[in-house]
């Protein structure tokens, strides 16, 4: 299979199916919808390459990412709704997702306009 | 971190002692006869935010938004000549509702019913056969609402004869102008529909008594040291208006990876001038459902649209100025969104909690402390206004 990510962020690969999203309002749902096991294994693996990633695609414009540096993007998007799951909410993500799923996001200034 | 942290130095109750002490009665909170006058002597006598230049770039942008206190579909439009007004979605032939859509851009509005077709300073364009009415068309414009500007916040008035938005806004005028919501190009929005009342909604953001009881994982950098209310640093008062400065905590107790998310939008904030701006601790609320936070990493405004007595609509939006520079800066502003949004994820169900215990009827009176100031000013201003319109009106509360 080829890679779906830049090269030095393979070990991001197999979270790229569930977790590189297109707009806020999905990740948001896929961190509801994703269970405990799953957050806690992509923040484990997503949190130690934030640096790294964003170092990678700093230094150009938003819309000038290849589809592969956009991936990534989408991953550390991701990331960020899954931090708070584990690393702020712990043992309250469960009680707080349905709360948090009444605020329906309406727009962001991170999703995606055009397709990748 | 062991440098002396300041002392955090408690707001005396004397200060705000002139809003009184007594208890406050509960069913203003409730009671569908009085949110029916509130309707009228405070919601379509007030300005009532709608919405952001940003929103209309170009002539011929357009939204709609609903305003239940109102029954009124408003349609919000940038004409040709570059100024934005409000008019009612309303076709002046039969009363048809023009436009479906929620926003977009039209250089005219046609109405499916009978193709009336209006412009963008809502004349009235052409109509099918219009010769067989007895009519000019200079006498079909769509009816017009009186809309304002401040601080690109976009701001509607349903009564004739409000005085203009600057005079309204007063001292807090040039404040909001200096908000970083003043120099936002683009924006995120969260919206919550919550089985209360507009007033218990939005007390719950205007006091920090609760913070530490229910977002003690999520609110954590904001209570500690010696203020483990996170009690605000100062409160003010202009009119009907009020404000607080956000407490600095000189040691927040963040976690690791979110001190680390946190950090990256501070370069582009830096160049873009947003770091250092005066009111960057200040919570505004402008009279009566609007609270604008100046918080750099974080600038948001929420309104709370009341729909019923014990119904109301929550609008977030959280501002940013330019599109994302680069990568660190859109991560940075994603997790900003998210941070905020678990955080009043936790207040909705405590608010409609206390909805069901007010509408049992179970007690008659609430009680604000001195540092729910915040929320007896807010009553305070409704119902002066209530009541004056009862005795000009001869209506019985
Ligand atoms: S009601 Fe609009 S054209 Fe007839
Ligand atoms: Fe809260």
């Amino acid at each position: 299979m080829s890679a779906q990510l830049p090269s030095g962020f393979e070990a991001l690969e197999p979270f790229v199916a569930t977790w590189a999203l297109a707009t806020t309002a999905e990740r948001a749902a896929m961190r509801s919808a994703s269970s405990p096991e799953q957050r806690a294994a992509f923040f484990a693996a997503a949190a130690p390459l934030l640096d790294s990633a964003l170092a990678a695609l700093d230094g150009r414009a938003m819309a000038d990412l290849a589809p592969q540096e956009r991936r990534l993007m989408d991953l550390m998007y991701s990331l960020a709704h899954v931090a708070l799951a584990v690393e702020i909410q712990g043992p309250d993500e469960i009680k707080s997702a349905p709360l948090r799923d009444r605020l329906h996001i309406t727009r962001s200034a991170t999703d995606r306009r055009t397709a990748a | 971190m062991n440098v002396a942290a300041p002392a955090y130095r408690p707001i005396p109750a004397d200060d705000v002692a002139w809003l009184g002490t007594d208890p406050v009665p509960a069913a203003p909170y409730y009671d569908p006869a009085w949110f029916e006058l509130e309707r009228k002597a405070v919601f379509l006598k007030s300005w009532i935010h709608v919405g952001h230049v940003c929103e209309l770039p170009e002539s011929g942008s357009f939204v709609r938004r609903e305003l239940e206190f109102a029954k009124a579909s408003l349609l919000i439009v940038r004409g040709r000549d570059g100024v934005i007004r409000a008019f009612h979605n309303v076709c002046t032939h039969r009363g048809t509702q023009l436009v479906a859509e929620a926003a977009g851009r039209q250089a005219k509005f046609s109405c499916p019913y009978h193709m009336w077709t209006f412009g963008t300073d809502g004349a009235l364009l052409s109509a099918p056969d219009f010769e067989a009415f007895h009519l000019e068309k200079k006498d079909c414009a769509l009816p017009q609402v009186s809309l304002a500007e401040c601080g690109r916040m976009l701001f509607v008035n349903f009564d004739p004869q409000a005085q203009p938005l600057h005079e309204w806004l007063g001292d807090y005028a040039e404040r909001l102008e200096a908000m970083p919501v003043a120099r936002a190009t683009t924006f995120s929005e969260y919206t919550y529909e919550i089985d209360a009342n507009w007033k218990l909604t939005y007390d719950n953001f205007q006091e920090n008594y609760h913070l530490r009881f229910i977002h003690p994982r999520s609110g954590g950098a904001a209570i500690g040291a010696d203020n483990q209310f996170g009690y605000p640093a100062s409160v003010g008062f202009c009119g009907p208006h009020r404000t607080q400065r956000i407490w600095s905590n000189p040691a927040p107790d963040l976690k690791p990876f979110q001190r680390q998310a946190s950090m990256k939008g501070i370069p582009a904030l830096m160049r873009r001038g947003l770091l250092d701006l005066p009111h960057g601790r200040d919570y505004l609320a402008f009279f009566p459902n609007i609270f604008i936070i100046g918080t750099p990493t974080q600038p948001f405004s929420h309104t709370v649209y009341p729909i019923a007595a014990n119904r109301s609509r929550g609008v977030v939006r959280v501002y940013w100025s330019g599109e994302d520079a680069d990568a660190s800066e859109s991560f940075a502003r994603e997790y900003s969104l998210c941070q905020i949004r678990d955080i009043h994820a936790e207040d909705i169900d405590m608010i409609e909690r206390g909805q069901r215990g007010l509408e049992s009827g179970a007690i008659s009176h609430i009680h604000f402390q001195h540092m729910e100031a915040l929320c007896r000013h807010l009553f305070n201003s409704v119902n002066e206004r209530v009541r004056d319109y009862a005795r000009e009106t001869g209506e019985t509360i």
